[in-house]
């Protein structure tokens, strides 16, 4: 593809220097005129060379225009250029089905299930950058470095979308082109409208692209009609005074166009440092190898029979073996965690349509974007978040005017904080809005049968109300929050991803989310032991001490709560053979070990048989069939070929607590 | 522990073993449950290995015995007999578990069903089956029987692996 890849080059690099023209140039022997015969003629023959004749032609004319520039020569230059790229484009798609139907292909949508694959990756890039840019250009719509980068994504995906026979895309993307080069000539200012319907038409694009990917034979796809949108541009292009004169060159703006061109190509420059694209799935498999590897290499290393022989240098390699297959390890994990960058960019722009929407004043902080965090946490952070997001613009926000009369500002602040602490990842969803009223939860909790009519919970357990299902406080239900998709499936959600989910408010101030997350989900440092002749496995960073339990120091309070006496606090004994359902060969605890862990803030001790060993497990999940289980996060393939489980104590735990209600 | 991983999904041979499919004969797995024998299409059976050491998982339904480790894979295991209603007996050396792959909307996953023994694959042509209608079975809920066959003289129950193996009543709360 490189002859065509360079015509289309040169067609580009024509535009760019006209771009920068201004009329006094237009006499020959300048330097810039030089620049742009010398392109004309590198395309003439390449355009021959592709069969390309109306091109070649159009680029012969322009060339022959150049020498001898005749009057009014900018215009014509700019027409003859926009005819040049035009004919390109037409006669490169018509080549390239050509080449398909000889190659025995139908010169209908594209055969290439691999090659669509590729425009539907490029395509969203674009997209995501488009938006990106969108936004910025909304925020300062007298920069005009942004345009540039979004008119550039356009052509790309115009041009992709001619490859690909889909026309009725391609032109769609042309006309957005079309406006936007509008716009960067300074015809027509970036109007919040405007902004809106190319936001809307990089939608339009991003709903084909969804259809293309969902159905990649091509043959049954059924596109949208763009009708309307077409309609919409059109509009956008027709200024309201019909003086306005559009200047072929952007005549003042020349300095200011060259420097941010070669800025955004810069910047383009950056990233494009060696990446590659892999299925994720091959990634997911790769760790999952690696883990393996890390289990079986153990399982030799530890093997008695090779410790008897005691051969030193067996001793050494398996040692060398061992180190390299941890550093393998620690680089499989790394491919797993990527910034939580593009997540909180999607946040951005559902912001700032539910702000629209909303008829209030806020704006939206983002902190720590660099963090990073298992790929899949976070791409399946975007719902959570999105929820919560909606929750303080819908209901948390005030209006610009209820929030003057108590001295806030009348711009309301959401912040997505991320961040690192101790192994894990932090993440706060806040506002500065109304906050939560307890009054009004404890009130619904009762109503829907929650609570008992006289229960008294204490404070901080209010909150923690909104997360039970069927919960919800808004007095309408807002089209933007929609019925009641409630805390209690944010709370799920976040459980899913092993995460917990604290919740601070206070009235008049604001509430804040705090959303904890392990680094990452694949492996955790496991405290093995053993419970009834079973062995689990209990995530380490819980457990505080371990210890026999010493003469009399297991009472039995109020009801039958059972408490240990540990350094002179009273803590709960959690038996856990009876969370597991289990019968062990002694229930008395002064036979067993007492590990004393934290959980939620609180503390209890756990009675376990027997204390096995610290290791570090692969989780793997428990699978469809079983799903997520109450008390076990997952399994783990042990070093003897067995099964562990790993149990999850705030989740035992939270199933015990509402069961002591009864 | 036995493992003998006869990878029954190649054994297909050419034969279309679409499920529903009344082309020709597909080739099925006989396993048995006491003294009934019972048949699943083979597409659906990946291995068959010797009974071994399952981890019990907490608060499933009691025919639910557990997971095991399947060459890295967590695989949960289903005891067929507590499945059907059948009391359940004691595992001897003949005990197997059957991996199957069960036809699930949108998922994709293993599972692992302990029989008492497995003997051969045949292939069951259509004309074979008879509808459960005329034929009571009062032990087995009608829904998981998919038909029987009379193959040599002796009955065979094809059971409806995907209807046995759907998740009704799955986590028992203690």
């Amino acid at each position: 593809m490189s002859v065509e890849a360079d015509l289309l080059t040169w067609i580009d690099s024509l535009i760019v220097e006209t771009l920068a023209f201004s009329p006094e140039e237009g006499l020959p022997g300048g330097a810039r005129m030089a620049a742009l015969a010398e392109l004309c003629a590198k395309i003439s023959p390449a355009a021959i060379d592709l069969e390309m004749m109306e091109t070649a032609a159009c680029a012969a004319a322009l060339g022959r225009q150049i020498q001898t520039p005749g009057p009014n020569f900018s215009a014509v230059l700019e027409e003859q250029i926009e005819r040049l790229q035009t004919l390109a484009d037409t006669e490169l798609s018509a080549r390239l089905s050509r080449q398909r139907v000889a190659a025995g292909g139908s010169a209908e949508l594209y055969q290439d299930l691999s090659m669509i694959g590729d425009f539907i990756g490029e395509a969203r890039e674009h997209l995501e950058m488009i938006e990106k840019e969108l936004l910025l250009l909304e925020q300062a719509p007298q920069n005009p470095e942004p345009i540039h980068a979004i008119f550039r994504s356009f052509h790309t995906i115009k041009g992709l979308a001619g490859i690909f026979n889909l026309g009725s895309t391609r032109d769609l993307a042309h006309e957005v082109e079309t406006l936007l080069d509008l716009v960067r000539n300074g015809a027509l200012p970036a109007t919040p409208s405007l902004v809106d319907v190319v936001l809307a038409c990089a939608d339009r694009l991003g709903v084909i692209v969804d259809c293309l990917d969902e159905d990649r034979s091509g043959v049954s796809v059924v596109l949208p009609d763009n009708g309307e949108l077409l309609e919409r541009l059109r509009n956008e292009m027709m200024p309201p005074d019909e003086d306005v004169v559009v200047s072929v060159v952007a005549g003042s703006g020349g300095g200011t166009v060259e420097v941010a061109e070669v800025a955004t190509s810069k910047r383009r420059g950056e990233s494009a440092n060696a990446h590659v694209k892999v299925e994720t799935s091959k990634l997911d498999y790769l760790v999952d190898m690696v883990g393996e590897l890390v289990i079986a290499q153990s399982l030799v290393q530890q093997d008695p029979s090779v410790i008897q022989l005691g051969e030193p240098r067996l001793g050494r390699n398996l040692s060398q073996l061992g180190r390299i297959t941890t550093d393998l390890q620690k680089i499989a994990m790394s491919l797993r965690v990527v910034p939580i960058r593009q997540t909180f960019q999607r946040m951005q722009r559902a912001f700032r349509d539910l702000v629209k929407k909303s008829g209030k004043l806020a704006e939206l902080e983002l902190v720590g974007e660099d963090s990073e965090l298992d790929r899949s946490i976070v791409e399946q952070l975007a719902d959570p978040l999105m929820h919560m997001i909606r929750n303080s613009v819908d209901h948390g926000l005030e209006a610009p005017g209820e929030r003057e009369k108590t001295g806030k500002s009348g711009t309301g602040k959401v912040r997505l904080v991320a961040s690192h602490q101790s192994g894990n990842v932090l993440i706060e969803v806040s506002d500065d809005g109304r906050g939560l009223n307890r009054a009004k939860i404890l009130k619904k909790a009762i109503e829907r049968g929650l609570l008992a009519e006289d229960a008294n919970p204490p404070v901080d357990k209010i909150l923690e109300l909104i997360f039970e299902p069927g919960f919800s406080t808004a007095d309408q239900i807002s089209d933007v929050s929609g019925r009641g998709v409630g805390m209690d499936v944010v709370k799920q959600q976040i459980q899913k991803l092993r995460g917990r989910i604290e919740i601070r408010s206070e009235p008049g101030v604001g509430t804040t989310f705090l959303l904890r997350f392990p680094l990452t989900l694949a492996i955790i440092d496991g405290l093995s032991v053993k419970v009834a002749g079973q062995r689990y496995i209990l995530p380490l960073h819980c457990v505080h001490e371990i210890f026999r339990p010493v003469a009399d120091s297991i009472y039995r309070v109020s009801g039958n709560q059972e408490v240990v006496l540990v350094r002179e606090r009273v803590v709960p004994l959690l038996r856990l053979y009876q969370m597991l359902g289990r019968t062990p060969a002694s229930t008395d605890p002064y036979d067993g070990i007492l590990i004393a862990a934290e959980m939620e803030g609180r503390r209890y001790c756990l009675l376990v048989d027997e204390l096995l060993g610290k290791q570090e497990v692969v989780i793997k999940s428990l699978g469809e069939y079983l799903g997520t289980m109450p008390g076990v996060s997952g399994a783990a393939i042990m070093g003897d070929g067995c099964v562990g489980l790993i149990l999850d104590l705030e989740g035992m735990l939270s199933r015990e607590s509402f069961n002591a209600a009864a | 522990m036995n493992n003998m991983n006869t990878q029954n999904s190649d054994a297909r041979g050419g034969v279309p073993s679409v499920p529903g499919a009344a082309k020709g004969p597909s080739k099925h797995l006989i396993f048995s449950l006491g003294k009934e024998e019972f048949a699943v299409p083979v597409a659906k059976v990946k291995e068959i290995i010797g009974m071994l050491e399952v981890t019990p998982v907490p608060h499933t339904a009691e025919y639910v015995r557990g997971v095991i480790n399947l060459r890295g894979k967590v695989v949960p295991v289903i005891d067929l007999r507590l499945k059907l209603g059948v009391p359940s007996v004691e595992y001897d050396e003949r005990t197997c578990i059957v991996v199957v792959q069960p036809e699930m909307a949108k998922s994709v996953f293993l599972i692992g069903v302990i029989v008492d023994g497995v003997s051969e694959v045949m292939p069951v042509q259509s004309s074979d089956i008879e509808k459960t209608e005329s034929f009571s079975h009062g032990l087995i809920s009608s829904g998981y029987v998919q038909g029987v066959a009379k193959i040599r003289g002796k009955v065979k129950i094809l059971l409806d692996l995907d209807c046995v193996l759907s998740q009704t009543d799955l986590q028992q709360l203690m």
